[in-house]
């Protein structure tokens, strides 16, 4: 938490526009403080306002020595003081934005208004008066600050709900989605998705079969009120699978000692009339100190997807999630205990099932799936049901010197199951019911971070050891073997922050050890492989003014193969092609350079990244001369093959505030990917899109607040690079698709609001395929999506 | 406090205890267990008005990929003969040996076989067996052949399940083999 307090010259004042300060000892000031803020007076401004406050972490409440506190655009910046204190003088009124950082959190800005206030004039005698006072919520993050990280939180992140976490983060500049029809998406991050893309799921490496590309991350988006992207490799902090980027997906901080407070989602969506509803509530005990509660759950139900001119069948899902944590707060001391389970269980389009190259050609020549369907909510085979149970346990201790201690513990169990189209000839097999595919993944995870108290209140830095322990159980069809994987990583890390420059620098040593155990010719045969691997990162910030920002940074990660590319051995029914895994695959290694700059005014802001990803020993599949023979016919021929690979893409994304309310923004990403080793393209990289939107915001009415109108297009060009005879079906042609949203919130009471939102996706029902949704081959993408969002919060 | 304090430690104990039960999955290994797996293919002409029994068969024992298929038989038969055509599916992968063929009969009605000779003169096929709902089979038929040529004889076997209506459109392959034809 970090607390401003900031005063003008002693006779000139404002009202106080929010008052929200939690601490008990505070309260009685600001009763007093709002009941003078009525009977204020303005005179002539001069510049003798001064803001001065303390800083202090959300979690503990402890202060945090050594953060910068600045004013945007101005070369005005001091550091907190051995009690967390600051103080900037001698300031003309006038707006300000005003930013805090230090090392270890996410940078926080905050508007300030230091004019002499109203218009009225009021007649107050000499009293000391208080303006107002800004509660700011500091999150903790590990994330390297020279990277490029885009959050999605508060109102942005409330029009994605009911949307999967794949789906909820493609507003992000540099990001799509791979799908799997409509319900499975998985993140792309500048052209890198599944075990190219790590995603941290409440501090913790999130371990399911991610190398599936028809495996959609097994979270519940509602957990988080925070959800980030860093581009970039960030292997340092986060270890291997780091090429691509990092998505952290962040609850809000337990609410220790505060009142009962909740909140309740409803989602509806016409296409596969799914609904979704989502609660929690949270609290802290009156009868036991520094104690903090939640609980959060999740129902989702939707059935067959429509595409403008047909029903899919078999595209219904369900899902039931539910996450408890408790925490507790004493002095320097935090412990925190969390669970979360997720249950889904998808559908999956039936007209995908296909036996032989022949089927998939035909079902490309008929243009439209031969299975017809209507609407209906029952999900059959083919089908997936994916469990992810996460038990996790933290505790860390500040000291009283400023330095921190950090160790987590977590359990993830993985708990797979995949049902084909068939259902096994053999009836008394087939009365089992029996999954075809089973894995059951366990993981053990266990980290230890120690935060050094700043060295000269510039330097800080943290050095950190994280383990893994795994292990996989697969039955049924043989496809990836058993395997035990323990993984440990050492890395340091070190930041140098003034008011202009943040520097930063750090070190990363993994060694992981691979077991694997497969049946051959009905014989247990074993397998040994270790890999290790060095990575670093360093990176710039640059401050040049309020306005106008630069960040440069150059980063490793590197990735082991996983077992599906060692070992895979068989058709893959979907893409109809035959895989083959290479047993002799080393690890792959990305070399990353990333620099963006943002210049940002009231009225208009615009940021522009560039970025230039060289991947050494790059995992692919390649495709062999000669097909494979089987009894479903010859099928084409892959092999996991390595090669250097160069990802190169520039994100630009800008705003502009032409009319009063009236703002233009437009996201553009591009991305140019090229198999340097074979002179030539690779498939599955996203076509370049450009996202424009036209919003305007409408004046607030009585209760009503925040209501806006917006229109928005997408347009996603074709993807023409593409390596020559390597597919059944060339990239489909461009797409545009219109967009149109509204939304406004209803201030119940001070305690109660209800926000409502309005979203229609495809517009005009246009029919359209993308190249990254696996099932282009079969069918057309998803039809006009209306869908209406009410959430209602109370106790806050 | 010392009270909430001592409490959390314990309970920190405890969850680390729950986090270090370790397990080896190598003792875990299940057989593979693939409950459609077709590994050969035969085919048995039977000249009509005689006892003269040709078999042609396609095997690959080990299933897809592994070893490379170890019988791709070429069909030799005579011209303008007519021939009873019975097809038998196993799979050898298991022991004792799987007859799918009895397993492809008792779902007859979700089980089309599809006989395609090219060029189409070179042998005609009429189905021989019907379903409950009347709809053709192809476990025995007839097989016609035409005048003296060569060329390819595709042999589908259509997984059709509630979708079965008398044609190949619907349901996706479980077999496809294309046997070289010879009418001498």
């Amino acid at each position: 938490m970090i607390l401003f307090l900031q005063r003008c010259n002693k006779k000139n004042v404002t009202r106080c526009p929010r008052l929200r300060m939690p601490a008990v000892r505070f309260s009685l000031l600001i009763l007093l403080l709002s009941l003078f803020s009525r009977t204020a007076i303005a005179q002539k401004p001069a510049c003798e306002c001064f803001v001065k406050g303390v800083v202090k972490d959300q979690h503990t409440g402890q202060p945090l020595i050594g953060a910068t506190v600045l004013i945007v655009g101005q070369s005005t910046g001091v550091f907190t003081d051995q009690n967390g204190r600051y103080e900037l003088r001698n300031l003309c009124p006038g707006n300000y934005t005003l930013e805090c950082r230090i090392i270890g959190y996410s940078p926080f800005q905050q508007k300030i208004d230091l004019t002499s206030g109203h218009e009225e004039n009021f007649n107050l005698l000499e009293q000391e008066v208080h303006l107002h006072d800004v509660e700011i919520t500091a999150h903790r993050t590990d994330a390297p600050s020279s990277q490029p990280l885009t959050t999605i939180s508060g109102a942005d992140l409330d029009k994605t709900r009911g949307q999967t976490l794949g789906e909820s983060l493609k507003g992000v500049t540099g990001v799509t989605t791979l799908q799997t029809g409509s319900s499975i998406a998985k993140p792309v991050i500048h052209g890198l998705h599944s075990n190219r893309v790590l995603i941290m799921n409440n501090g913790i490496r999130q371990e399911g079969q991610q190398w599936g590309s028809e495996h959609a991350p097994e979270i519940d988006p509602f957990i988080a009120t925070r959800i980030s992207v860093v581009k970039g490799a960030a292997g340092v902090r986060y270890g291997s699978d780091a090429i691509g980027g990092v998505i952290l997906v962040e609850p809000e901080e337990l609410p220790v000692d505060k009142p009962i407070t909740g909140e309740l989602n409803a989602v509806g969506f016409s296409n596969g009339r799914q609904g979704v509803l989502s609660g929690t509530v949270q609290g802290g005990l009156n009868f036991v100190k520094g104690f903090g509660w939640r609980a959060q759950g999740t129902i989702k139900r939707g059935g067959n997807i429509r595409t403008p001119n047909y029903y899919l069948d078999n595209t219904g899902i369900s899902e039931n999630n539910f996450s408890v944590a408790a925490g507790y707060r004493h002095k320097g001391l935090g412990i925190d205990v969390f669970y979360s389970r997720f249950d889904t269980q998808i559908g999956i389009f039936s007209g995908s099932h296909i036996g032989s190259v022949t089927d998939l050609l035909n079902v490309i020549k008929n243009g439209e799936p031969f299975v017809k369907s209507g609407f209906s909510y029952a999900i059959n085979r083919p089908n997936q049901n994916a469990t992810h149970e996460l038990l996790k346990a933290e505790t860390h201790y500040h000291f009283n010197d400023g330095n921190r201690l950090q160790w987590t513990i977590a359990r993830q169990y993985n708990n797979r199951n995949e049902f084909d189209l068939h259902r096994p000839r053999n009836d008394s097999i087939a009365a089992l019911n029996h999954p075809e595919l089973t894995f059951k993944l366990t993981s053990l995870t266990n980290d230890v971070v120690w935060d050094h108290k700043p060295l000269a209140g510039k330097i800080s830095g943290q050095v950190g050891v994280s383990t893994l322990y795994q292990y996989n159980l697969m039955s049924g069809r043989p496809l990836i073997p058993n395997f035990n994987q323990f993984n440990i990583g050492l890395f340091w890390i070190e930041r140098y922050v003034t008011s202009k420059w943040e520097l930063e620098a750090g070190l990363r040593y993994d060694y992981r050890t691979l077991k694997t155990y497969r049946i051959v010719n009905r014989e247990k045969i074993a397998d040994h492989f270790d890999f290790s691997n060095f990575s670093g990162t360093a990176g710039a910030t640059r401050n040049f003014s309020e306005r106008f920002s630069a960040r440069v940074n150059v980063g490793t990660a590197w990735r082991a193969p996983n077992v599906s590319e060692l070992f895979s051995d068989g058709v893959h029914h979907g893409a109809a092609a035959y895989e083959k895994g290479d047993a002799t695959l080393q690890p792959e290694k990305a070399l990353n350079s990333i620099a963006s700059v943002k210049y940002a005014t009231p009225k208009w802001s615009v940021e522009i990244g560039g970025y230039y990803n060289y991947i050494f020993d790059f995992i692919y599949l390649k495709p062999q001369p000669e097909p494979i023979l089987t009894i479903r016919g010859a099928f084409p021929y892959f092999k996991y093959t390595q090669t250097d690979a160069s990802f190169k893409g520039i994100d630009v994304s800008g705003s502009w505030e032409f009319v009063k309310r009236m703002t233009i923004s437009s996201k553009l990403t591009y991305l140019r990917v090229y198999d340097e080793r074979n002179e030539g393209y690779l498939v599955m990289i996203p076509p370049n899109r450009l996202d424009n939107a036209l919003k305007y915001q409408l004046t607030d009415r009585g209760k009503w607040k925040d209501g806006f109108i917006s229109i928005g297009n997408l347009l996603v060009a074709e993807q023409k690079r593409v390596p020559a005879n390597s597919d059944f079906l060339p990239p489909p042609k461009a797409y545009s698709l219109w967009s149109l949203q509204a939304g406004a919130t209803l201030k119940v009471s001070e305690k109660q609001q209800l926000e409502i939102g309005v979203n229609v996706q495809n517009l005009f029902n246009t029919v359209y395929r993308d190249y990254l949704n696996r099932f282009r081959y079969y069918a057309d993408d998803m039809g006009r999506n209306a869908s209406l969002r009410l959430k209602w919060k109370f106790g806050a | 406090m010392k009270m909430n304090r001592k409490l959390s430690w314990m309970l920190l104990a405890t969850m680390t205890m729950a986090f270090v039960q370790c397990k080896d999955s190598g003792d875990d290994v299940e057989p593979d267990d693939e409950n459609e797996l077709i590994t050969s293919v035969t085919l048995k002409f039977t000249e009509q008005g005689t006892s003269n029994v040709s078999t042609f068969s396609y095997k690959d024992a080990d299933g897809d990929g592994g070893n490379a298929p170890t019988k791709f038989d070429t069909i030799a038969l005579k011209p303008n003969t007519t021939y009873t055509l019975a097809i038998e599916l196993l799979d050898e992968s298991k022991s004792p040996v799987d007859d799918i063929t009895k397993e492809v009969e008792e779902e007859s009605d979700e089980h089309l076989f599809v006989y395609t000779s090219s060029p189409a003169a070179l042998l005609t096929y009429t189905y021989g067996d019907k379903d409950k709902n009347n709809y053709p089979i192809g476990l025995t038929g007839s097989a016609k052949t035409g005048a003296a040529g060569h060329g390819t004889l595709k042999v589908q076997l259509r997984h059709q399940p509630g979708a079965k209506n008398g044609t190949p459109t619907p349901g996706s392959d479980d077999v496809n083999l294309d046997f070289h034809l010879k009418v001498q």
